[in-house]
């Protein structure tokens, strides 16, 4: 389960424990006899941790649970390239002479399945949705490299370090123990040098080992290390044990070189977009995921349902997914990535480009696992330099700070960041009773859910929810009324789970999360002509915002409502919109086609606007429909004089989790559960309609 | 009638491995038959109908022309029709001999081929009449069967996977036997489902889910070829689906083993 981030300063603890470190890590090096190497995996296991460490398994050096030394892969070492990987063996008894296998903390700290949630649905309608008990045994980890540790801190900021907190991964963190070890030889995949996060382990750690012929030169790294180094059988280290160990490890750096040039990395992919290689790797590349599931930051999830014969019961199970998925970017209507093209691109600019700017950090640590588990060898660093070159002359000037942008966006457009949550919210699955279900048309029905809890009724115009019926997955549905005890969800027949949803009868519970995403910036709106275009089930979203609107009357200017659908019967909200004609909204309703009874035009309601003879100067405009309805109204709106910071849209898009830690809703740099789904088209920028980002 | 849902098992030519996982859901087979009425299951009971069922799933391949009538006259009785496994889906491995001389292979099979009713290939269902879903594998996995059955009670779309077998092989933790071994394996184009058996006991795929929709087979043939030649290619992708449309791609562009076996075959009978 999720959990908000509360943002408390650092626990007094903490605070002291971090004051600390610095004389820890100054600390003089000590030294730990080879044959006293069992002495460090005891006292790993000591606290009852599962020790995880290398071993010799089907071919690779993986990780797995060890007890002795002689578990380590003793005598062994990789040969890695594109696409291959071989194991061999060397004469001697060092332990540590080989480079990382297809193995990553990940398996540990982010495992491939987590059960979330059982719930439960009675023949009366009422549901529950527990969180299910999961075992997360501490661990010790030894053995890890500086790229391993380095991936670690990725995901800390990704799930632990907000604005939300996976509470799986980071109660899973909180009691590890982190023993790395420095890389006594490179593999030709390596290019941690380039990425900042190797070979010399700099921090992350509670103990390091550098290996030596006769022992281990150890350095500590946090008090947990100090702890663990007290039981050891330690001596200080020897100068010349020193010199060697840093010898080594300057060594290893020098092999791999710098082989990615990382100078303005980010930009250099926007840039390059639209080259012509992404369609020939294309060619080579299976889509397989093989890059994304042995990568160590990767966190592309999915949910699934498991559950009993009638639906009475069921489990959700999260479980690594992967963007190179034909279904991941899918929604009703098509996948938004349909080319593995669009895949690849997605992959490698995300890992190396937008995360930068969604946490802060690259998203890849040099580990070079994507090149040697590649079935068929694509390199990243080959690719890189083809889709993103270096400008020639090669930049002199420093790169550019954090900020990356599609296109410059206007002062205080900066991308939206969802502050830290106190509520429970968004994250956990409260439960819903619907109160009264209303038919809208032939295909649509709204919803009204009482017996919330607070966090719901506080939803502002434009918010989500995860709708839940248990054993079917879960739908993001905008909230279409916010009323005082209630909340109404007005939803579409288009699916077998919207089908379940709309057909339910009174009394009958649901489970929500939210509420989610931005709202519509109805404070932007003051004293300025106002203009909603919808399509179809698009008008739900845009309801709470006319209410306010209707609300405050006098605060706003001309108030025009455009509202298309495919027939008048498919009109919604008939009785709303006669009200609000009345109430002073110009509203102007389009049918694709007519029917008995109906005078109005006919046509999609684009030609409508572009009818209109009104001054866009002063307007701000808030859209909602078919994607390819969106561009269109954005077009006419455009040449009617309403700057693009103005016109405002909401995007449709796969979403699982609904705060940014699942993946499928990523458009560039953003999450759109998040970070949306409601966006200007300045803030969009270019983004807005490329093909298969 | 009484409100289950009438469930029939057809096969043609096959095994009957896969209408058999049907049984291996035993822990659930009570619960399954207060919303199933199975009504036709040869492999479980001689009881017979003619239906019409509300879900009928075929097994086997069209193989003879008595099957190519049957299976359109099942299709009318049936509101859902699902193809179950490999033959039923793809061909199976009986859909090698639509590389070969037909009469040449009957001659080499049956003392009296002329007693023989065959068609010159063993094709899917799909071939034949729509088919409604697919459940693949050699055979199909009990859980997809399990969650077929159970998404027709609740109404919902079955989740099958959409990714490879490589998905599979990495969220278990095996080594991949391509990378580290040179194992020619299939997993990168094959579609999930069987939970990466052969990987896992060090075996590379033979690819019995078949391809994933829009797989890049050519892509991976060339690369197996470069370590194992067009040869050891075409048979790897000719094995239990490679009927389907990707791999027989594959085998047309590398495909002289195919009838390089055929003579080797012919000379030991």
């Amino acid at each position: 389960m999720l959990h908000p981030t509360p943002s408390p300063p650092a626990p007094a603890e903490t605070q002291q424990a971090l004051d600390l470190l610095p004389a820890l890590t100054d600390a003089p090096a000590m030294f730990l006899a080879r044959a006293d190497l069992q002495a460090l995996i005891d006292a790993l296991g000591a606290d009852g941790r599962t020790v995880i460490g290398p071993v010799v398994g089907e071919g690779a050096i993986e990780l797995a649970p060890i007890s002795r030394v002689d578990d380590l892969p003793i005598g062994r070492k990789d040969e890695q390239s594109a696409g291959r990987y071989r194991l061999g063996e060397v004469s001697g008894d060092r332990v540590f002479d080989f480079g990382v296998g297809p193995a990553s903390a990940k398996r540990w700290t982010f495992p491939p399945q987590v059960p979330l949630l059982r719930a439960e649905r009675d023949a009366d309608g009422h549901a529950t949705f527990r969180a299910v008990a999961v075992d997360r045994a501490p661990v010790a980890f030894i053995g890890l490299r500086a790229c391993d540790l380095a991936a670690l801190a990725v995901h800390d900021r990704v799930f632990r370090d907000g604005p939300f907190v996976d509470d799986d991964y980071a109660s899973r963190r909180r009691d590890q123990l982190v023993v790395a070890v420095e890389c006594a030889a490179a593999a030709s995949t390596c290019f941690c040098t380039s990425m900042g996060s190797g070979p010399q382990v700099r921090s992350g750690f509670d103990l390091s080992l550098a290996e030596l012929d006769a022992g281990f030169l150890v350095r500590v790294g946090s008090p947990a290390g100090a702890a663990l180094a007290a039981r050891l059988p330690l001596r200080p280290a020897r100068p010349a044990e020193v010199g060697a160990a840093e010898a080594s490890v300057a060594a290893v750096a020098a092999s791999i070189g710098d082989p990615v040039a990382t100078d303005g990395l980010p930009e250099r992919l926007i840039a390059g977009h639209g080259s012509p290689r992404w369609a020939e790797i294309a060619e080579r590349c299976l889509s397989c995921a093989n890059c994304t599931l042995v990568c160590p930051t990767c966190f592309c999830t999915s949910v699934v349902q498991r559950s009993d014969l009638v639906g009475a019961e069921s489990v959700s199970e999260r479980t690594w997914d992967t963007c190179f998925s034909p279904g991941f970017a899918r929604v009703a209507g098509g996948s938004f990535r349909a080319r593995p093209q669009d895949r690849y691109r997605q992959w490698l600019t995300h890992k190396f480009g937008t995360w930068v700017e969604q946490f802060g950090t690259s998203g890849c640590v040099g580990c070079g696992r994507c090149i040697a588990w590649c079935p068929v060898g694509i390199d990243v660093r080959e690719e890189l330099a083809v889709v993103a070159p270096l400008p020639a002359p090669p930049l002199r000037e420093p790169p550019r700070p954090a900020a990356l942008r599609f296109e410059a966006a206007p002062l205080g457009m900066a991308l939206p960041r969802p502050t830290a949550v106190s509520r429970a919210g968004p994250t956990t699955m409260s439960v819903g009773r619907i109160r009264e279900r209303r038919v809208e048309t032939a295909d649509v029905a709204t919803l009204v859910l009482d017996d919330l809890d607070a966090p719901l009724l506080a939803t502002r115009p434009g918010q989500f929810v995860m709708l839940e019926l248990p054993a079917f997955p879960p739908l993001p549905i905008s909230v279409s009324r916010i009323g005082a005890d209630a909340i109404e969800l007005t939803i579409r027949a288009a699916g077998p789970a919207t089908a379940a949803i709309v057909g339910l009868a009174p009394g009958a519970e649901l489970g929500l999360r939210g509420p989610l995403g931005r709202a519509w910036p109805l404070e932007r709106a003051i004293g300025r002509d106002v203009v909603v275009v919808t399509g179809g089930i698009g008008l739900a979203p845009l309801r709470p915002l006319i209410e306010s609107l209707a609300r405050d009357r006098e605060r706003f200017r001309a108030l025009r409502i455009y509202d298309g659908a495919r027939t008048p019967d498919d009109l919604l909200y008939r009785d709303e919109l006669r009200a609000w004609a009345a109430a002073g909204f110009d509203v102007r309703l389009t049918v694709d086609r007519a029917g008995p009874g109906w005078s109005g035009p006919v046509g999609i309601v684009t030609r409508q606007l572009e009818r209109e003879t009104w001054d866009g100067a002063e307007t701000i405009a808030f859209v909602c429909g078919p994607e390819r309805m969106i561009h269109a109204t954005a077009d006419v709106l455009s040449a009617r004089g309403v700057s693009r910071d103005r016109i405002w849209v909401t995007l449709e898009r796969h979403m699982e989790c609904g705060v940014g830690l699942c993946g499928h809703c990523q458009l560039g740099r953003w999450f759109v559960c998040r970070d949306g789904p409601i966006f200007s088209l300045a803030e969009l920028g270019d983004s807005f309609g490329r093909e298969g980002l | 009638m009484d409100g289950r849902v009438r469930v029939g098992v057809a096969k043609f030519a096959s095994c009957d491995g896969c209408q058999l996982t049907l049984l291996d859901l035993e822990d659930e087979l009570l619960p399954l038959l207060e919303r199933f009425e199975i009504v036709e299951f040869p492999e479980a009971s001689s009881v017979r109908s003619a239906g019409p069922y509300d879900v009928l799933l075929v097994e086997g391949a069209i193989s003879s022309p008595d099957q190519a009538r049957e299976i359109v006259e099942l299709r009318s009785r049936a509101r859902v029709l699902v193809t179950i496994g490999a033959c039923a889906t793809a061909g199976g491995i009986q859909a090698l001999r639509n590389w070969r001389d037909h009469d040449a292979m009957r001659l080499a099979v049956y003392p009296h081929p002329e007693w023989i009713e065959s068609l010159a290939s063993a094709t899917p269902v799909r071939d034949h009449v729509k088919v409604d879903a697919e459940l693949r594998g050699c055979p199909i996995s009990p859980a997809q069967l399990r969650e077929l059955l159970a998404a027709t009670v609740i109404g919902r779309r079955p989740q099958l996977p959409d990714d490879v077998v490589c998905a599979e092989c990495k969220r278990r933790g095996n080594v991949c036997v391509l990378a580290a071994s040179g194992t020619p394996c299939l997993g990168p184009v094959t579609v999930a489902g069987c939970g990466a058996i052969c990987p896992a006991y060090g075996r590379g795929c033979y690819g019995c889910f078949g391809p994933r929709a829009g797989a890049n087979v050519a892509s991976l043939a060339d690369r197996l070829a470069q370590d194992r030649g067009p040869d050891e290619v075409s048979r790897l992708f000719a094995g239990f689906t490679g009927w389907a449309d990707e791999f027989r791609a594959v085998v047309a562009s590398h495909g002289e083993s195919i009838d390089r076996r055929q003579e080797a075959s012919d000379g030991s009978h």
